[in-house]
């Protein structure tokens, strides 16, 4: 290893190389820090700091002799694998999940037929993304659209989906539901989640005949309880809670895989809100943003959960027209691996993939109806065909 | 931090006083959200807002939330006559709830706003004011009719000003919905319309929930504020008024005669909500209030 590679200050690195240390094991028969201090003109007590600096790099060195220069680090095969094992939330709407990088993936849906089925569960969907972080692929996307989209109907689609159980092709996990405007309404969620469960017990009629057998056992209650609801009311609650969602999840941990928590998506419903007001210092939002967003994204890696982020769009001022942007800034949605935007099509709601690291640009139409997230009535229509 | 339980966390609702509007709205206006009623003036927005103020007194067996309302006003003048109007059969419909002498316009706080600043003056001091109040009959709701009085004047249509205007708009809101958490309030707020001009729609054409277009009075209008404040809002709803013709046969004379009639049409349609479907319901406004019409 070489000495440009010690995490100390560039000077002391400069004086070690002119000196004529230019590898760790060059400084190894440096016996004392008084010889080094007097050697490089430097106090003593900076001496010793680069010993020890240089000790400990050697020592991590030799333990990790196989590989290479990161701790941890993984080989591009293994991330695949990795990803591929990975579970998916169904978003309910095939459309929108095929669009997320899935596909149809049960064959048993397919052979089915999809009218009933177009909605269900199984219809699968990957929103799969490695980030820079490496060796765990974590799912982080920023969802825009206009009032009235149904940024929180997806939302709340996403909190109750997420539970659905491993038999069905769910992940059986629980959800965050950070709720920072208030639209969270807990009879749409019991709506919603009622759905959800009738969908699931007929998905079981069809694929199993003995219906008696494999009746679901799970109630809306059930799906309401396993969401946990924070409400907050101002940027700094928002910015507290999230530090102190690291414990919250360590304290929710499943009993029998200790990696992995509970908790297996975190929607924040919507980061924007408290942002938009009482900050002059643009740079300040900024960073609180920045650093707000890696927290999130660390906790989507350490835990593996997905963060589903949900944001309002804004009117850009630009050559004297004005257009519609995502809120925050631009800094803000670089953070962001995914980026999805719904907007109004005609009559119809559409999505569309704006950003994505791993994903093709693609649209399709969804619509909000009495039991939730679906697939829009005439693309339903289009899948059948197929 | 912890959770909030969602199976204790239900979401009350408060009586608008007529059961078909009722239906539509699953229930009234919901408690710990803001809910914004937009129509040009003559719709019927201030009815609904004095008819929902003299409701929420109301025992909540009956709908309501047995409580007081705030109700504060940025255009003048407020209309007292019609509110007492309102309260002689509100008081004669529902008087078994209430004591002989009772005045249920005692149960009314009314409060003028002039701008922007002093709304959120007032906001901080209503604090203290349902603190206070928790004794006696708690406020519950808090009216404001309207929102975009405010705002139309003060601000010039300059990048900078609209820009303070909008974080105007994020500071009201989150300080409203504040209070609706912390005291389980309903908030209803009044907002105008633009009209729309000309085939370039602009910004302003830009669709927001479930109708294509807002049409009242033959002409195509949209919500004022623009998207910031569409944005601080739980749910929208939306009055227009329209004057149909109707023909109608005078039966006294020999019957060939005919007699056109105006009758105005009014009807309310869900634009956006969190747990409503996309609905309308037609409605009237007589002397005892403001009704809702089945077809």
């Amino acid at each position: 290893m070489e000495i440009w590679r010690l995490p100390i200050s560039a000077s002391q690195r400069g004086k070690l190389i002119s000196a004529g240390y230019t590898s760790l094991s060059s400084l190894s028969s440096i016996s004392s820090s008084s010889d080094l201090a007097r050697e490089l003109k430097v106090s003593e007590s900076e001496a010793m700091n680069i010993l020890k600096v240089a000790s400990h790099s050697r020592g991590s060195e030799t333990s990790n002799a196989s590989c290479s220069i990161v701790e941890g680090a993984q080989s591009a095969w293994d991330m695949l694998h990795d990803e591929e094992s990975l579970m998916h939330i169904t978003t309910s709407s095939a459309d929108l999940d095929n669009i997320l990088g899935g596909g149809i993936h049960c064959k048993e849906v397919t052979e089915i037929g999809w009218s009933s089925l177009s909605l269900i569960v199984n219809s699968v969907l990957k929103y799969k993304l490695t980030t820079a972080f490496g060796s765990e692929s974590i799912i982080f996307m920023l969802i825009g659209g206009v009032p009235g989209i149904g940024k929180t109907q997806l939302g709340i689609q996403i909190a109750v989906n997420v539970q659905i159980p491993n038999d069905f092709g769910g992940l059986g996990g629980k959800a965050v539901y950070i709720d920072t405007e208030g639209s969270f309404m807990v009879e749409r969620a019991f709506q919603i989640a009622e759905a959800c469960i009738e969908d699931m017990s007929e998905y079981n009629r069809f694929l199993r005949k003995d219906f008696q057998e494999c009746k679901i056992k799970m109630l809306p209650q059930d799906i309401l309880e396993n969401i946990f609801y924070f409400r907050i009311c101002s940027y700094t609650e928002q910015i507290a809670l999230i530090n102190y969602l690291d414990k919250f999840l360590s304290e929710h941990k499943d009993v029998d895989m200790s990696l992995w928590s509970q908790v297996k998506v975190i929607v924040v419903d919507s980061v924007t809100f408290h942002f938009r007001q009482d900050f002059d210092d643009m740079a300040l939002r900024t960073r609180v943003l920045s650093g707000m967003a890696l927290k999130l994204m660390n906790l989507a890696k350490r835990f593996s959960l997905a963060v589903v982020l949900l944001n309002q769009v804004t009117t850009k001022h630009t050559e004297a027209s004005f257009q519609l942007a995502l809120a925050l800034g631009d800094s803000w949605s670089h953070t962001c691996t995914n980026r999805i935007v719904l907007y109004w099509n005609g009559n119809e709601r559409y999505a569309y993939i704006d950003k994505s690291p791993s994903l093709r640009s693609a649209s399709a139409a969804y619509s909000v109806t009495a039991r939730g997230i679906r697939n829009s009535s005439s693309s339903c229509k289009r899948i059948k065909m197929m | 931090m912890t959770p909030q339980s969602l199976l204790q966390l239900t979401s009350q609702k408060c009586t608008t006083g007529c059961p078909i509007l009722d239906r539509l709205l699953y229930g009234g206006i919901p408690c710990d959200s803001i809910t914004e009623i937009v129509a040009e003036s003559g719709s019927g927005k201030t009815q609904i807002c004095l008819q929902l103020s003299l409701h929420a007194q109301l025992p909540v067996s009956h709908g309501g939330l047995a409580a007081s309302s705030l109700y504060l006003h940025t255009e003048f003048p407020f209309p007292f006559r019609r509110l007492h109007q309102l309260c002689l059969s509100f008081r004669s419909s529902n008087a078994h709830h209430f004591p002989v002498n009772d005045n249920p316009c005692d149960r009314i706080f009314v409060q003028s706003v002039h701008t922007a600043d002093h709304l959120l003056e007032i906001m901080s001091k209503t604090d203290p004011f349902i603190e206070n109040s928790k004794n006696q009959v708690p406020v519950r709701l808090i009216v404001i009719d309207s929102i975009a009085a405010l705002f139309r004047s003060d601000f010039d249509n300059t990048p900078v000003e609209l820009k303070r205007r909008s974080s105007l708009f994020f500071e009201i809101s989150s300080k409203l919905k504040a209070l609706a958490k912390r005291f389980n309030l309903a908030v209803l707020v009044t907002n105008q319309v633009v009209d729309l001009v000309g085939p370039n729609e602009g910004i302003n054409g830009l669709r927001i929930g479930n109708l294509v277009c807002l049409h009242t009075s033959g002409r195509r209008v949209c919500p004022a504020l623009g998207l910031a404040w569409a944005n601080c809002v739980n749910s929208r709803l939306f009055l227009s008024r329209n004057e149909e013709v109707i023909r109608e046969e005078n039966e006294k004379s020999n019957g060939q005669s005919c007699d056109f009639v105006k009758k105005k049409m009014r009807k309310l349609y869900v634009v956006f909500a969190p747990h409503l479907p996309e609905s309308s319901c037609e409605f009237e406004i007589t002397r005892e209030g403001v009704f809702g019409v089945e077809r």
